[in-house]
């Protein structure tokens, strides 16, 4: 097989790789750790996804980084920003994409996205730790629940809890005053959600809500999450099989694209 | 003026809003049934009459939109000019603080946020933001300004604030401009002023369409400062002991003389006020049931937590019974002056306490702290209020130091409880309890 | 000479003043302040804008929803480095800033004098003006009871070397708007900031020798753009986007061109001349400009500099930028150009996230 490319992201918490051929077929993706050392990590993910393709390293045709580690690649390219990573990768999965919200580890952007593709305006967290990944991270371990569980859970919730801090520490004092109160976990779980929409829907509002929206990155996966997203934006969202490496899908189309 | 609008206007002023009212009077009477507070003493028998006041005054707001010149209007500004033109006067301060106390803070700050504006910026202004963005408030509907008139006496925020405004509804801001008081007030400032307010008049009368009348501004005058007098022997009742009001009833019945000045409505309101607390001091009715220690409240009031706060310290006998916030509108408007009626209105107005240096703060503050023989002092620092917040650990320390007077300060805000903690604030509140006991 | 500037340190530059020239020295808080009437008295102002510090002391003091500018300011003389200067001015540039002045002179007791300067508020009336120039001679008077009289002819040598500086300023931003100055985005602010604490003896003779050996006729290279806000700070802002390939080409900046780029002046009456610098300077929130009048002031400026987009650097907390910036960032969108809305602490060092944005904002840019 010739002419393959791989796209890689170097994010805070994980470092995920996609190799894709010419044609714009995905071969293989790993997700591994980024540890301390971004370099280690970004090899590792190359190496894996290229063991799964069965394919050789050193034939890779092109190489582009992308993430907040994507500095640390010295065999890439090119480097490009997550943000048009994100945006290039969720309109090859979802061609009706006009806006994109990625719910990251440290941090959630929410892009607008031409029908080009390219980027025309975003918006990032500039806070803390609300409205991200880690404010869920921080909640889970308080309530013992695992991270991957949370989702599941609210969607069975009755009743919602009401958290009204947006500082995560504050926000933290009224769990675990909820949970002396007896409040039923899922309800709690729910309120944890609804406080983690409501931040991301304050930038999403920024932007203007139009055309299809697709949901990128780790807390994609909790339907908790997506389903009370898809309440506030009044329409279905899209969400990918593995929103974790839509950036590594991206940078891997930017691969191409420059060829 | 088109005539309808007029005509409308007239009719619901005289009959519809009355008719309302009843409606809204016979609602409060079936709520009045539910079981009483038990730390609370009887609750003032003119809360009914406020209320009624107030809901007319919203009420009336939307049918005043064509049928008289409307004007929008900071808490601070020499409305006296305005009214002198029979403006319609609507505060988005007053507004705001409406909002805050029905807990709808947030909601209404995440649509400003949601036009970016930044969740650090004051409450009072998203919240208004809020609303003229998406029309939605708790009072059915405010009515669209003809102009804007800000004064700067209070904070430079309601000068960015109102900017946004007079950009949104593309109408012109007059703004009175008020040096602050970095050691005193000079005469060049009084100079400077007093030229501002001859120069508004023309240009009130072309947006009013009516001539600025010399015998109605100086009747106003006569009103407005009779009503903060009315106001400040209000407040002064409650220098007896026990007190028969507490600051929380204080924060309520403020509502008149912020929006309401200069109208014959407010010093109706405040005479019969005053011969009820008057009343409740002849006969030794405080306003709570055992009142032990007095405490004195500083800055704005967390207009969501009156409700909650005014029950956890009566339970404990502690009565708020002064704050400078409440002061603040019987302290200068009595300068007020219709023999020199520009210069003493410039007076009234910059010298408010948060155009004042924090000297002048600190001696404010320890006057009163002495006058209502005060026990404690919470202080609630305010994200939204630079100029109130600003200087309050400083105050704090220097009149512990100069007084003892043991203090606590409270971070929260003044509507938007997504930055307030209820369990930090507990733990302070109750830090303070223990302290304040421990002083005897 | 120009060297020489370059490594010595801010507190060796004031020490030499006051030894070499017997000058006195003024703290001076942001941001507008008659500053020829200070020179005039042989006052030399060092303004206080972005200490390199860290908040330690003024977390006592100061809540911690203020913004890092007051901060640090306060932190400067709470951590006694100050004892070098002989006075402070506190200019009315916004409520913290207010509240700070009132905390120093009427709370700390670290027997210092200070001044203060309140500036008319826009919309300007006819009041605004004579009001403007009895606060400059109120200043005067205040001044003189501390450092001597004040000479007339002193202050008018002083108006009329501001503008002369002023004029090259103005020169400077022309030239790199046109592209003709060949400069990275570090240096050109490294060298108009010196402005702060520079007397213009040492100041005026670095700017022309710049502007001279700047000059450059070739085209500019790669995206231009505006930058917004209240300083260019952080500094590595500007690094990154000169490593991009990013040129600044003009900038709505509150320490900068909101300050210097006034009208010529044609009044010779002294007072006078300050008064017509001061009401023609650019529309900026802190002096109360409508909010159109700022946007199609940035406006003018991205056409004729021909920006690509526009940088607001908002300072972390700053309510007279951060009540504008949505109606500006919108209608400059509406106009189809891209802006970028950064905030941050100024001294906090560039994280990740700020790269990514700054580096997505240049791929929009094409």
């Amino acid at each position: 097989m010739k002419g393959w490319v791989i796209g890689i992201d170097v994010g805070s918490l994980t470092t995920d790789a996609v190799i894709m051929d010419e044609d714009k077929r995905v071969l293989s993706f790993s997700i591994v750790d980024t540890g301390y050392n971004s370099t280690d990590a970004a090899r590792e993910a190359m190496t894996v996804a290229a063991g799964r393709a069965g394919l050789e390293l050193e034939d890779v045709s092109r190489l582009v980084a992308t993430g907040y580690g994507r500095a640390a690649v010295p065999e890439a390219n090119k480097r490009v920003t997550e943000i048009a990573c994100h945006a290039a990768g969720a309109v090859y999965l979802f061609p009706d994409t006009e806006m994109v919200i990625d719910i990251g580890g440290q941090d959630s952007k929410v892009i607008k996205v031409g029908k080009d593709g390219r980027v025309q305006d975003f918006v990032m967290n500039d806070k803390c730790a609300a409205g991200t990944g880690r404010f869920l991270e921080v909640m889970s371990a308080k309530l013992k629940i695992p991270l991957d569980g949370m989702g599941d859970i609210s969607i069975s919730a009755r009743g919602e809890a009401a958290i009204s801090s947006v500082c995560t520490v504050f926000a933290e004092s009224e769990v675990v005053s909820l949970v002396a109160r007896n409040c039923p976990k899922e309800e709690i779980v729910k309120g944890i959600h609804r406080s983690v929409v409501n931040r991301v829907w304050a930038m999403t509002r920024q932007l203007r809500v139009s055309g299809g929206v697709t949901m990128t990155g780790g807390v994609a996966k909790n339907r908790g999450v997506v389903a009370l997203m898809e309440e506030r934006v009044g329409r279905r969202i899209n969400v990918p099989d593995e929103p974790q490496i839509v950036g590594a899908l991206g940078a891997a189309l930017f691969a191409l694209r420059e060829k | 003026m088109s005539i309808a609008p007029e005509i409308r206007y007239r009719f619901m002023k005289d009959i519809g809003a009355p008719l309302v009212m009843g409606m809204a009077g016979l609602k409060g009477k079936r709520k009045a049934a539910i079981k009483r507070d038990i730390p609370l003493g009887p609750p003032l028998k003119c809360s009914k009459r406020l209320k009624e006041i107030m809901t007319r005054h919203y009420f009336l707001s939307r049918y005043a939109e064509g049928a008289r010149p409307v004007a929008w209007v900071t808490s601070g500004a020499p409305v006296e000019l305005l009214r002198a033109f029979d403006f319609y006067t609507v505060y988005p301060e007053n507004h705001g603080a409406l909002c805050g106390a029905q807990k709808l803070g947030p909601e209404l700050c995440s649509i400003a946020e949601g036009h970016g504006y930044n969740q650090d910026l004051c409450s009072y202004a998203r919240i208004d933001i809020g609303v003229c963005l998406s029309g939605k408030t708790p009072v059915g509907r405010l009515p669209r300004p003809d102009i804007l008139f800000a004064s700067n006496n209070i904070c430079q925020t309601v000068m960015y604030w109102y900017r946004v405004l007079a950009h949104h509804w593309k109408i012109p801001l007059m703004v009175f401009d008020t040096p602050f008081n970095f050691v005193s007030l000079d005469r060049s400032a009084i100079t400077y002023m007093v030229r501002q307010f001859e120069e508004m008049i023309p240009e009130l009368e072309r947006i009013s369409g009516r001539k600025f009348s010399e015998k109605k501004f100086k009747e106003v005058l006569r009103l407005g400062k009779s009503s903060a007098m009315a106001w400040g022997e209000v407040l002064a009742t409650m220098k007896t002991v026990p007190s028969p009001m507490t600051i929380f009833d204080a924060f309520v019945h403020l509502a008149p003389i912020v929006s309401l000045r200069g109208l014959p409505v407010t010093l109706e309101y405040y005479n019969v006020l005053l011969s009820e607390l008057k009343d409740r001091v002849s006969k030794g009715i405080g306003a709570i049931v055992n009142e032990r220690k007095r405490l004195m409240w500083d800055n704005i009031a967390i207009w969501y937590k009156i409700r909650d706060f005014s029950r956890l310290f009566a339970e404990r006998g502690m009565n708020f019974v002064t704050a400078t916030y409440t002061n603040a509108w019987a302290e200068t408007i009595s300068y007020m002056d219709e023999r020199n009626p520009m210069e003493s209105l410039a007076k009234a107005y910059s010298l408010v306490i948060l155009n004042n240096n924090l000297d002048h703060r600190l001696k404010l503050m320890e006057r009163l702290i002495k006058e209502y023989q005060v026990d404690g002092l919470v202080i609630h620092s305010a994200r939204s209020c630079k100029p109130y917040s600003v200087g309050q650990y400083d105050l704090k320390r220097l009149l512990m130091e100069r007084l003892a007077v043991p203090s606590v300060v409270i971070e929260a805000d003044i509507t938007d409880f997504r930055a307030y903690s209820e369990e930090q604030t507990t733990t302070r509140l109750e830090a303070f309890f223990e302290n304040i006991e421990d002083g005897g | 000479m120009h060297l020489d500037l370059e490594t010595r340190t801010r507190k060796d530059y004031i020490r030499e003043q006051k030894s070499l020239h017997g000058r006195k020295v003024m703290g001076v808080f942001p941001a507008q302040y008659p500053r020829e009437l200070l020179l005039a008295m042989n006052i030399l102002p060092v303004e206080i804008w972005d200490p390199p510090l860290r908040t330690r002391e003024a977390s006592a003091h100061l809540q911690s929803y203020i913004c890092s500018v007051v901060s640090l300011g306060l932190e400067l003389i709470l951590q006694g480095k100050c004892s070098d200067l002989d006075a402070f001015l506190f200019p009315h540039t916004c409520d913290s800033i207010q509240n700070l002045a009132s905390i120093v002179n009427d709370y700390l007791g670290i027997h210092k004098p200070c001044y203060f300067f309140y500036h008319p508020k826009a919309p300007y009336k006819r009041a605004s003006r004579p009001y403007y120039i009895s606060q400059l001679k109120e200043l005067k008077s205040g001044l003189e009871k501390q450092f001597g009289e004040l000479r007339e002819t002193d202050l008018k040598r002083s108006v009329d070397r501001w503008e002369e500086i002023r004029k090259d300023i103005s020169k400077c931003y022309l030239l790199r708007s046109e592209g003709r100055l060949n400069t990275s985005n570090r240096a050109f602010y490294s060298i108009l900031r010196r402005v702060e604490y520079l007397h213009p003896d040492d100041f005026h003779p670095l700017l022309t020798n710049f502007l001279q050996s700047g000059r450059t006729e070739t085209e500019r290279q790669g995206h231009g753009v505006l930058l917004s806000g209240v300083l260019p700070n952080p500094p590595e802002v500007l690094d990154h986007l000169d490593a991009i390939g990013v040129r600044v080409v003009d900038d709505d900046l509150l320490s900068c061109s909101r300050r210097f780029l006034s009208g010529p002046v044609s009044n010779s009456d002294p007072y006078e001349a300050m008064a017509e610098t001061y009401f023609s300077l650019p529309p900026c929130s802190t002096r109360g400009s409508a909010i159109e009048e700022r946007l199609n002031h940035i406006l003018k400026k991205i056409r004729s500099s021909r920006a690509d987009g526009v940088i607001f650097l908002i300072v972390k907390f700053c309510e007279p930028e951060f009540f504008d910036v949505p109606i500006l960032a919108d209608s400059l969108k509406k106009e189809g150009i891209p802006v970028l809305v950064l905030e941050n602490e100024i001294n906090q060092a560039l994280s990740g996230q700020i790269v990514t944005r700054i580096e997505a904002f240049a791929e929009m840019l094409g």
